[in-house]
């Protein structure tokens, strides 16, 4: 299992599309976004900054993630070896717990050079070094679970649909699911299975935007308001334990599934 | 080989992606939305799924061929390949555009604001630019994972920070969603326009990117 999540963590961070690709984003980005980072950046408060920029992180770059690893499972079928690996000593479930470590592992240094790049220059210019323990802690609690949470569904779904139709539908889902307010229509923004992590970010790490708006628990009127329990510490962990439990079946049945 | 063999072979190569996307996506919106404004949504979703279900297809076209290498020694040109399989997304996207239409129109779901004709404009003119992009990105990196997450992210970008595009005069003409997030008439005819403009651009861009040969090259 270690072995393949070393040799799937160095094949990825060598693969030019991984920095290419991020890279383009994180540019277009700083350019089309500037006016909110701009804003984010003039925050006084380091906490009110960090949070606001993993949020903006982790809207937008799980998408481009989740689109570069949709192939990485189906690629072994693609390029005849699967058969190859399946006669190793290694077992197919260790070897797809090592990858999927790997992938995770190799999106996530990405992520993290942007996200820690931003703090880290944040912090100088601002002398505001408590910005760097902020920026750990949402690091921790929000962008690495939408990682292992994105990382499984991206390597699993592609089994049962093409891995380009699995991006078509995931962008729908990931706009649907994270970014449409609860009151304009049924969605799974607001609550615990949200990969952008608004049970943790707002009651483990104390996020509000600005105005007092909550960004999790029961909105009222709104369909599907059992999966918006009240929002809780303890919901707060629920939530990152429920994405990880579904990463985790996702997995499971990618495993039990005879690929193509 | 046959024209007929042909473009149904192009179909086939064009991948599943962009035929299958618009239909499952509408689909899905309207049975969400079922309760509540299925046909509203359904008129958002030309302007908002199709483009990008467009631009996704465009996006993924350059690098899938296995052996692209040797359709670089044939008598017809890769990059007419392309064209082919892009005019396939086009076509199809434009047949599920205009079945929604006449759906919304049947329904009595499509806005006054927008005369039936002048309104295809709506799908139209962000499917052309998104699709264009897609097809120049696609051609530029080759690596149709790279590409469709940028085309994604674009796409998101605009969808999310639709306030800031409107306020900057450059950006506000080149906004994907002028017609569900309340252009005025006048700007809204300017922003398609634009958008058709800039979109024969990135095509003339991608077009020739994806002439280029192929090298060794890695994803």
């Amino acid at each position: 299992m270690i072995t393949a999540a070393r040799y799937e963590l160095r094949m990825m961070l060598r693969k030019r599309s991984l920095w290419v690709s991020l890279g383009v984003i994180v540019v277009l980005l700083a350019a089309v976004g500037s006016q909110q980072v701009r804003e984010v950046i003039r925050q006084d408060d380091p906490k009110g900054t960090m949070l606001s920029g993993a949020l903006l992180v982790n809207i937008f770059l799980p998408v481009a993630y989740g689109c570069l690893l949709a192939d990485r499972l189906v690629r072994d079928h693609r390029l005849g070896v699967a058969a190859i690996l399946d006669a190793t000593p290694a077992s197919p479930v260790a070897r797809l717990t090592g990858k999927y470590l790997g992938v995770c592992a190799a999106v996530t240094a990405p992520v993290a050079l942007a996200y820690f790049g931003f703090a880290v220059a944040y912090a100088i210019a601002s002398g505001r070094f408590a910005a760097l323990g902020w920026a750990l802690a949402a690091f921790a609690l929000v962008l690495l679970p939408a990682v292992l949470f994105v990382g499984a569904f991206a390597l699993a779904v592609p089994l049962v649909v093409p891995a380009p139709l699995f991006r078509v539908l995931f962008v729908g889902y990931w706009f649907w699911g994270n970014s449409i307010t609860p009151d304009t229509m049924p969605t799974l923004a607001h609550s615990i299975v949200t990969p952008i992590g608004s049970y943790p970010m707002q009651e483990l790490l104390g996020f509000r935007i600005r105005g007092g708006e909550t960004i999790a628990g029961p909105v009222p009127g709104a369909a599907l308001n059992f999966l918006r329990p009240e929002a809780t510490p303890v919901t707060a962990w629920l939530s990152i334990g429920v994405l990880l439990v579904l990463a985790a079946l996702a997995l499971a049945a990618a495993s039990v599934r005879p690929r193509r | 080989m046959r024209p007929l063999a042909l473009w149904r072979h192009e179909i086939r190569r064009a991948g599943r992606a962009p035929v299958l996307g618009p239909p499952l996506l509408a689909g899905a919106l309207v049975v969400i939305t079922w309760a509540d404004h299925p046909l509203r949504n359904l008129f958002v979703f030309l302007e908002l799924g199709l483009p990008l279900t467009a631009g996704l297809g465009a996006a993924a076209l350059a690098g899938r061929d296995p052996a692209a290498e040797l359709q670089f020694t044939m008598p017809t040109a890769y990059r007419s390949t392309l064209m082919r399989r892009l005019a396939v997304i086009a076509a199809w996207t434009a047949l599920v555009a205009v079945a929604i239409s006449a759906v919304l129109l049947v329904a009595d779901g499509w806005p006054g604001t927008r005369g039936p004709v002048a309104g295809q404009l709506t799908w139209l003119a962000p499917g052309l630019w998104l699709g264009a992009f897609g097809l120049l990105a696609g051609a530029a990196l080759r690596i149709p994972a790279a590409a469709s997450g940028i085309v994604a992210v674009l796409w998101l970008v605009e969808q999310l920070f639709g306030g800031a595009f409107q306020q900057h005069f450059v950006m506000k003409q080149l906004f994907l969603f002028a017609t569900t997030q309340g252009a005025a008439p006048e700007e809204w005819a300017v922003n398609r326009l634009t958008l058709i403009g800039t979109a024969v651009v990135l095509g003339a861009g991608g077009w020739l990117l994806s002439g280029r040969s192929y090298q060794e090259e890695s994803e």
